[in-house]
């Protein structure tokens, strides 16, 4: 790991991540939801630190995908581990995995009836079971990150898509995962907030934290991806660094779809 | 901060609170001659429906007026009654149990609204105005009502009086640059202690019944008896009290234990008040010391030993096998004729012993498992001892209580118990356990589909029939239990209309960070489920108790049977049902009208409609 002393300040895909445990392994995902194929074979591997971002048109099976990654969606062939742990119908599994697996969804889903303190401090009290002051002081500490400290006693409604989607990322954060989901955390805000959000994103990929990314923002994907996934129909059709990718994409989908969208 | 929502104004303002906010114009308040003009009399037809409805409205306010001052009316048959229709036979010289009962239930009344600030503030022009419309429909009603010339005058005379305190009022109001506010909750209390100080001032009426074998009913001029006036006054005095002290609690205590803390003492008060008011157990010292202490201490020490051991973290399988030993050997002991309280506590012990495995770990959690278990027993052994010795109250009669006590009570069991109840069909029913669901929606749709009149009577004639020989249940408790089923059927669909507006984001949000189901459920999806659910379930609670009148039909003298059998069927009252019935509606709709003024307030509480 070298960025954290690098002057570079953003854009991963620089250093060399082929020495790092493998924090995620997909072997042939498929999944099928009735008798359309929404992932066909998939396999990928994701390393420790790695910043993966996964492109693709709509209905592609990013979300999907992602999505099969903490189990909100049940793959049904190939396999899935999440550092070391299998996931199979073992509850046990499923809760290990969701507990170092954080999620941040396109919708925010806060929970309403709770103050934005209590939404981020709630799971570490009653999963990780840490002492409520304790909880309380790091969710102070984390929406200090996210730069929102002062909005802790309001409840979610009370607070700009912007400030929420950053609620939701502190209330991730605050389980101390190894890995974090983004679904399409962007699309439902609108457009003066997208930056308050990919910021933090920044910073989070800055700190050494994996993650996966689905997302439409590419200035994003080709300043902080160390990869890029692109799908189509269930597939992954391409991947690569940012430089190839935008640069020299070499399947003919790529540019079809790069051509559309830049 | 960074930008806002142009879409959430709420956001905007919340955050800065710089934000210049510009009232929007007043609308101007139009005179009242020309408010008359553009709402009452804006077309013709408008003009000849104001006219045909003031008409009828006026036929049925005389209507109603001439029905109740009517000569002939026997008021004085709900009057003389009051304490039949509020306990029925309750011995008299017990009735320091009833207004005991009655001081804890205004002291928790005073006490949490003071700790969830219950009461607004309004206005006193518009007190004034309220006052002056009161008063001038007084007059109306007054005009209309058949009174004698010296009747009329008075009535006119305190219609004025209400005029004019409203019209001062507003004068008040009008003085002063600021708006005046006054709040409600003084206006309630003045309201109560004007009540209360006409028990002591005005002569309603000496009224007494004796209820000797010749019922003989004693009338006599002046003010309502001291036995009525004098609790009264001191119940009005306990709330003010309670108000106060509750408000001190508030400033000093953590604001979260303290409500915990009531809401405790209230789900606690309805078994301690029935205990208060009919149990006073005329315990037998020397079989308490010669039998039951001696099993309790028998179970204490065995049990606690077993348990220590069951929970230690190494026991592992073979603890899981005595565990099922204990719960064999508790239903073996039903085999052999024993004391039932040897074998409850049995079963007691099986089901602590089966819990224990998941209670194991360091020794400060086995001490207080094992604690647990003492309580549990300990609270069972008394239970136990004191439901099976005699009560000191002696009450005539099968039921031991009527009225509107029965009424309560019944309506207050029903609900207290049948919400836990409604919320676990509702999850089993939404649950993904094939056999909860099964089970649950056949429950429910099995109850629903039989009339609650069904249920009532299956549950008071038939259940006792069913028990087993030597076992008793109060037709009470059985009314109770069958109520409770209905009602929780119905619950159960209006909290699962509520569970299933909890969105599929919410469910999915509460399992990326890692809860279990359990935790879901009770952190995330019950609390935003049951607030949805607030109005029908309150509407409910409504029905729950208006219906208790159904009891009238299967013989339990609850108010509405006593008005309309019990009070007509006394010789000197023959034939005065009208009265009576009319009488018991005011009560019925006061306390539903309160219920549902609650239930609002409640609604804004937890903002339905705004997050």
């Amino acid at each position: 790991m070298t960025d954290a002393t690098t002057t570079e300040p953003t854009g991963g895909h620089s250093r060399d991540l082929s020495g790092a445990r493998d924090m995620i392994v997909c072997e042939n995902v498929s999944k099928w939801y009735g008798d359309f194929q929404a992932l066909d074979k998939v396999s990928a591997t994701i390393k420790e630190q790695e910043v993966v971002v996964v492109l693709g048109p709509s209905g592609s099976g990013k979300s999907t995908w992602i999505r099969c990654i903490n189990r909100l969606e049940i793959h049904q062939e190939g396999r899935i581990v999440v550092d070391d742990v299998e996931l199979t119908n073992d509850l046990r599994n499923i809760e290990q995995v969701r507990s170092e697996v954080g999620m941040v969804f396109q919708q925010f889903n806060l929970f309403p009836h709770l103050k934005v303190i209590d939404n981020v401090s709630l799971a570490p009290i009653w999963v990780r079971k840490k002492p409520r002051s304790e909880a309380e002081e790091q969710a102070m500490a984390l929406l200090e990150r996210v730069g929102i400290p002062e909005q802790a006693q309001k409840y979610p409604g009370q607070l700009s898509g912007g400030q929420q989607q950053r609620v939701a990322i502190a209330r991730a954060l605050a389980m101390e995962p190894k890995i974090m989901l983004f679904d399409e955390v962007t699309s439902a805000l609108d457009p003066e907030m997208v930056k308050e959000v990919l910021d933090i994103m920044k910073a989070l990929a800055l700190s050494g934290m994996t993650m996966m990314v689905v997302t439409h923002e590419m200035g994003f994907a080709k300043e902080v991806a160390d990869r890029i996934m692109f799908m189509e129909e269930g597939q992954i059709v391409e991947e690569g660094t940012p430089t190839h990718f935008f640069e020299n994409p070499t399947e003919d989908r790529t540019k079809l779809f790069l051509s559309q969208i830049l | 901060m960074a930008g806002f929502g142009s879409g959430s104004e709420i956001a905007s303002v919340a955050a800065t609170a710089t934000v210049p906010v510009t009232a929007p114009p007043e609308t101007p308040k139009l005179p009242p001659g020309e408010w008359v003009k553009a709402n009452l009399f804006s077309s013709p037809f408008n003009s000849v429906l104001t006219v045909i409805s003031t008409a009828s409205l006026g036929f049925i306010a005389w209507f109603f007026l001439s029905f109740i001052f009517h000569p002939i009316r026997q008021w004085n048959a709900p009057a003389t009654n009051l304490r039949l229709m509020m306990t029925r036979a309750y011995p008299e010289e017990q009735y320091l149990r009833v207004w005991a009962c009655v001081a804890i239930i205004l002291v928790l009344t005073g006490m949490s609204m003071a700790v969830w600030r219950a009461g607004s503030t309004m206005p006193v022009a518009g007190l004034g105005r309220k006052l002056l419309t009161t008063g001038a429909l007084l007059v109306l009603l007054t005009l209309l009502a058949p009174f004698s010339t010296g009747a009329t005058v008075q009535w006119l005379a305190a219609a004025l009086v209400v005029v004019a305190i409203g019209e001062s009022l507003r004068r008040i109001a009008d003085r002063g640059e600021a708006e005046r506010t006054v709040s409600t909750l003084t206006l309630q209390v003045v309201a109560l202690a004007g009540v209360v100080t006409s028990l002591w001032v005005i002569p309603f009426g000496h009224h007494s019944y004796i209820p000797t074998r010749i019922p003989q009913v004693m009338e006599e001029p002046g003010t309502v008896a001291l036995s009525t006036k004098l609790p009264w006054t001191i119940m009005l005095a306990i709330v003010v009290a309670a108000y106060f002290g509750g408000a001190l609690l508030r400033d000093r205590l953590a604001k979260n234990t303290l409500r915990v803390t009531l809401v405790v003492l209230w789900l606690l008060a309805p078994p301690v008040l029935v205990y208060l008011i009919l149990r006073d157990p005329d315990f037998d010292m020397g079989h308490v010391i010669g039998t039951d202490i001696p099993i309790f201490l028998a179970y204490a020490v065995l049990g606690s030993a077993l348990l220590l051991w069951l929970t230690r973290p190494s026991t592992g399988e073979i603890g899981r096998i005595v565990a099922a030993m204990v719960l064999v050997a508790g239903f073996a002991t039903f085999l052999s004729p024993m004391r039932m309280v040897l074998r409850l506590d049995m079963l007691l012990l099986a089901a602590f012993a089966l819990a224990a495995p998941t209670f194991a770990g360091g020794s400060r959690s086995r001490n207080r498992y094992t604690g647990a278990w003492l309580l549990a027993l300990g609270v069972m052994s008394w239970l136990i001892t004191s439901v099976n010795t005699a009560s000191t109250v002696k009450v005539p009669g099968g039921f031991f209580i009527g009225g509107i006590a029965i009424t309560f009570m019944v309506a207050i069991f029903t609900i207290v118990l049948s919400v836990p109840l409604g919320i676990a069909l509702a999850l089993a029913r939404t649950s993904t356990m094939p056999i909860f669901r099964l089970l649950a929606t056949w429950f429910i749709e099995f109850v629903r589909g039989i009339p609650l009149i069904t249920i009532l009577i299956f549950f008071s004639i038939m259940v006792p029939l069913f028990l087993p020989r030597g076992m008793h249940l109060s037709e009470v408790a059985a009314v109770v239990i069958g109520y409770t089923l209905f009602s929780a059927a119905y619950m159960a669909e209006n909290i699962r209309g509520g569970l299933q507006s909890v969105t599929r984001g919410q469910h999915e949000a509460a399992e990326a960070v890692g809860m279990t189901t359990a935790q879901k459920t009770v952190f995330i999806v019950l609390p935003q489920a049951l607030r949805v659910a607030i109005p029908p379930l309150v509407g409910h609670c409504i029905g729950v108790f208006k219906e208790t009148s159904l009891l009238a039909i299967i013989g339990v003298f609850d108010l509405l049977y006593i008005a309309r059998i019990v009070i007509p069927g006394q010789t000197e009252f023959m034939g005065s049902a009208r009265e009576s019935i009319l009488f018991i509606v005011p009560i019925y709709w006061i306390f539903c009208y309160t219920i549902s003024k609650a239930s609002q307030r409640i609604e804004q509480r937890t903002g339905l409609g705004e997050r």
